[in-house]
């Protein structure tokens, strides 16, 4: 860990639901998310960030637009994204998207990228799924040189060459903080240490200390490259209620049909109480009142050596109360306590 | 003719601050936020900033800058002016500006347009001798997107799409789409083919000279069976307390950047005749809130448009003269053109 410990939100521009169950339209949704992030403002929280997706039901697909007019309705808390599908993005264009971003929050931008888990971006932007790896490996190639030089001579198979080219608007010096978000490949992990980038584990099933290996291979790797040490932090999906139960029951009604048609799409386990049960206990699903998140929150960050973690608390047609409810209680209850807990271990080594 | 719309259009020009010298480009960007801001303050109707590639311009994706004015802003309506679809996607466009209307509660517009300048086509890759077989397909494109339907279409210029349903949509159904012409009569029918607005670029000349464009148009959207929508025009202008001022502060920043890029396109520099002819009859709105008022209502008037956009940033004009003109256009010369185009004041 480097010393403070950030918590953030994720939303993947999800559609709610209000109190009569009537399903918000996208505008509405969209609006809604600029609500979310003035609350968690609000209540303390260090980071929000919107995903990037292109599916019905949500409505995060063009991220640097929505976090700009989160801009300018808050003044303190980061922005940023979880994740950036660098792979059918074009590093000019998001470099001069970021840069527009980081201006008008007055230097709060950042953003994580990755290669993403959903795969609808491919075909609607003309890339091949063949190509995934070395779309990822050349445009973070480019987007990292964009950021650290002022004029980039740059060429490569996935994208037109540039000679010499400045961007504008020209972004701050060294550029804006560049997360890489990783599910799981080592290959991803050694390629952050590589350029120096801080990790993002994304971990939204099975338990997260399975990944501690992942951790010491990066910070292994980091210092094999001669890279000073970075941030680590975890992304999982949760909520939060006054009490266990009204979480585990409110997630499980909104959550088991989701899961039920993923894992249809994408072959994973079926939704089962029996799995669900596994998930609160000691998997990923960070579900349940303010004292057991915060416990769960805190067991990780030891474990895993963390220095952020981001709950991601949107699910389709969650209630839009619900959701505020999370957010209220992750900055008022949640935060507090994780740094409570976490101070103490510190003091305990 | 009071339904006349009012606007104000900026590429982001990086201005100088009081002691003369530039701002950053992340404070030319707030700066074009605030002046949004105060344009809907004092009433103006509408804002569209440009996209441009070039050291002398911040704004690069107007529509991160409109979200970011969204948030800011109640009443006044958000477009671009224009983004260059030749070298975009049409799939993120639409993407951009539909949450651009959501997060506005509907007030984005879009003015589609292939661009005057072309730094934009190396950059993204895309090869100038495709010019216009890439507006004509990517608007093709951008038309069915326009209907919120699941969209099959294919051309050399993109990859296919198959039944590709993109979202947000919007909550009206209609995202706002305008289509901004320079010169190109090709350009004018094929706005009127897809019964989208017009928005005329008028940089330089007789506003009237573009009378036969928005005849053409009329016509052309009658053989094709689409209404004719009111035309929009803009260009470009600065409004200072007197006209002295006003010129003082225009003229030699705006040389400058017309210098510069006349030089790429093979005009000879700007010599002051020239200037002051285009500010006494041609398409310069330079000088008092009054002086400006008068020429803007009789250009209105000769074209009988049903909008016009002032450019108000022509240069390095100093960030607090580029405020104070911004509040002179929505306190006194749209209310001003307004009076004269309904005969309540003498034209």
């Amino acid at each position: 860990m480097t010393g403070t410990f950030e918590l953030g939100l994720n939303s993947f521009g999800e559609v709610a639901t209000d109190a009569t169950g009537r399903v918000l339209s996208d505008a509405e949704t969209v609006r809604l998310l600029v609500e979310e992030a003035k609350l968690a403002e609000s209540v303390g929280l260090d980071v929000f960030s919107v995903g990037e997706h292109y599916r019905e039901g949500h409505n995060d697909s063009a991220s640097p637009v929505l976090l700009a007019a989160i801009a300018t309705a808050t003044e303190r808390i980061k922005l940023g994204t979880s994740v950036t599908v660098l792979s059918t993005n074009d590093p000019v264009r998001l470099y001069h998207e970021f840069s527009t971003l980081d201006a008008v929050s007055n230097g709060r931008a950042q953003l994580i990228l990755g290669r993403a888990s959903a795969t609808e971006s491919f075909p609607l932007f003309g890339y091949n799924l063949a190509d995934y790896e070395q779309l990822f490996e050349e445009k973070l190639d480019l987007f990292m040189r964009l950021q650290r030089e002022e004029s980039v001579t740059w060429s490569g198979s996935v994208r037109a060459p540039l000679t010499e080219q400045a961007l504008h608007p020209r972004m701050r010096e060294g550029g804006i903080p560049t997360w890489i978000g990783v599910g799981g490949s080592p290959e991803s992990v050694v390629r952050a240490a590589r350029y120096g980038l801080p990790l993002m584990l994304a971990i939204i099933g099975g338990q997260p200390q399975r990944f501690a290996g992942h951790v010491e291979l990066y910070k292994r790797a980091l210092e094999q490259f001669g890279n000073p040490a970075q941030p680590v932090g975890q992304h999982s999906l949760g909520l939060i209620a006054d009490t266990d139960e009204e979480a585990r029951e409110t997630w499980w009604r909104y959550w088991e049909p989701v899961v039920r048609q993923i894992s249809a799409e994408r072959g994973f386990y079926a939704p089962s109480r029996e799995r669900f049960d596994m998930e609160l206990e000691g998997g990923a699903l960070f579900v349940g009142s303010p004292e057991t998140v915060a416990n769960k929150i805190a067991l990780v960050a030891r474990d895993l050596q963390l220095d952020r973690f981001d709950l991601k608390y949107d699910i389709m047609h969650l209630p839009r109360e619900a959701r505020a409810r999370t957010i209220e209680l992750l900055g008022s209850e949640v935060a507090p306590r994780v740094q409570e807990l976490l101070a103490k271990e510190a003091a305990n080594v | 003719m009071s339904d006349v719309v009012f606007g104000l259009d900026t590429f982001g020009d990086v201005p100088e601050d009081d002691a003369g010298k530039l701002v950053s480009y992340a404070q030319a960007i707030r700066q074009v936020v605030d002046e949004a801001v105060l344009a809907d303050q004092v009433g103006v109707d509408a804002i569209a900033l440009g996209e441009h590639h070039r050291p002398e311009y911040a704004v690069s994706t107007p529509e991160t800058v409109l979200a970011a004015i969204a948030a800011r802003t109640e009443r006044i309506r958000l477009g671009s002016g224009v983004t260059v679809l030749s070298s975009d996607d049409p799939v993120r466009v639409f993407q951009r500006f539909a949450t651009v209307d959501a997060l506005s509660n509907g007030r984005a517009e879009v003015i589609l347009g292939r661009g005057s300048f072309t730094e934009s086509f190396p950059l993204f890759g895309y090869s100038l001798r495709d010019y216009d077989v890439l507006f004509e397909e990517k608007i093709e494109l951008f038309a069915k997107l326009l209907e919120e339907k699941p969209v099959t279409w294919s051309g050399t210029m993109r990859a296919p799409l198959e039944d590709a349903d993109v979202f947000p949509k919007t909550e009206s159904g209609h995202l706002t789409t305008w289509v901004g012409v320079g010169g190109s009569p090709q350009s004018v029918i094929r706005a009127a083919h897809y019964g989208l607005p017009l928005m005329l670029a008028i940089i330089g000349g007789a506003p009237e000279r573009f009378a036969p464009y928005i005849d053409l148009y009329k016509q052309a959207a009658e053989a094709a069976g689409t209404v004719a929508h009111p035309v929009g025009m803009h260009s470009p202008g600065f409004i200072a307390d007197t006209d002295e001022e006003a010129l003082e502060l225009f003229y030699p920043r705006f040389k400058v950047i017309r210098d510069r890029i006349g030089a790429l396109r093979g005009w000879g520099p700007l010599r002051r005749e020239e200037f002051d002819a285009e500010v006494s009859h041609g398409s310069m709105y330079v000088g008092s809130a009054e002086t400006v008022a008068r020429r803007i209502a009789s250009s209105v008037e000769k074209l009988g448009v049903g909008r016009f956009d002032l450019i108000y940033t022509s240069g390095t004009m100093p960030a607090s003269a580029r405020m104070k003109a911004v509040e002179l256009y929505g306190t006194e010369v749209v209310p001003m053109v307004r009076d004269i185009l309904a005969g309540r004041a003498a034209a």
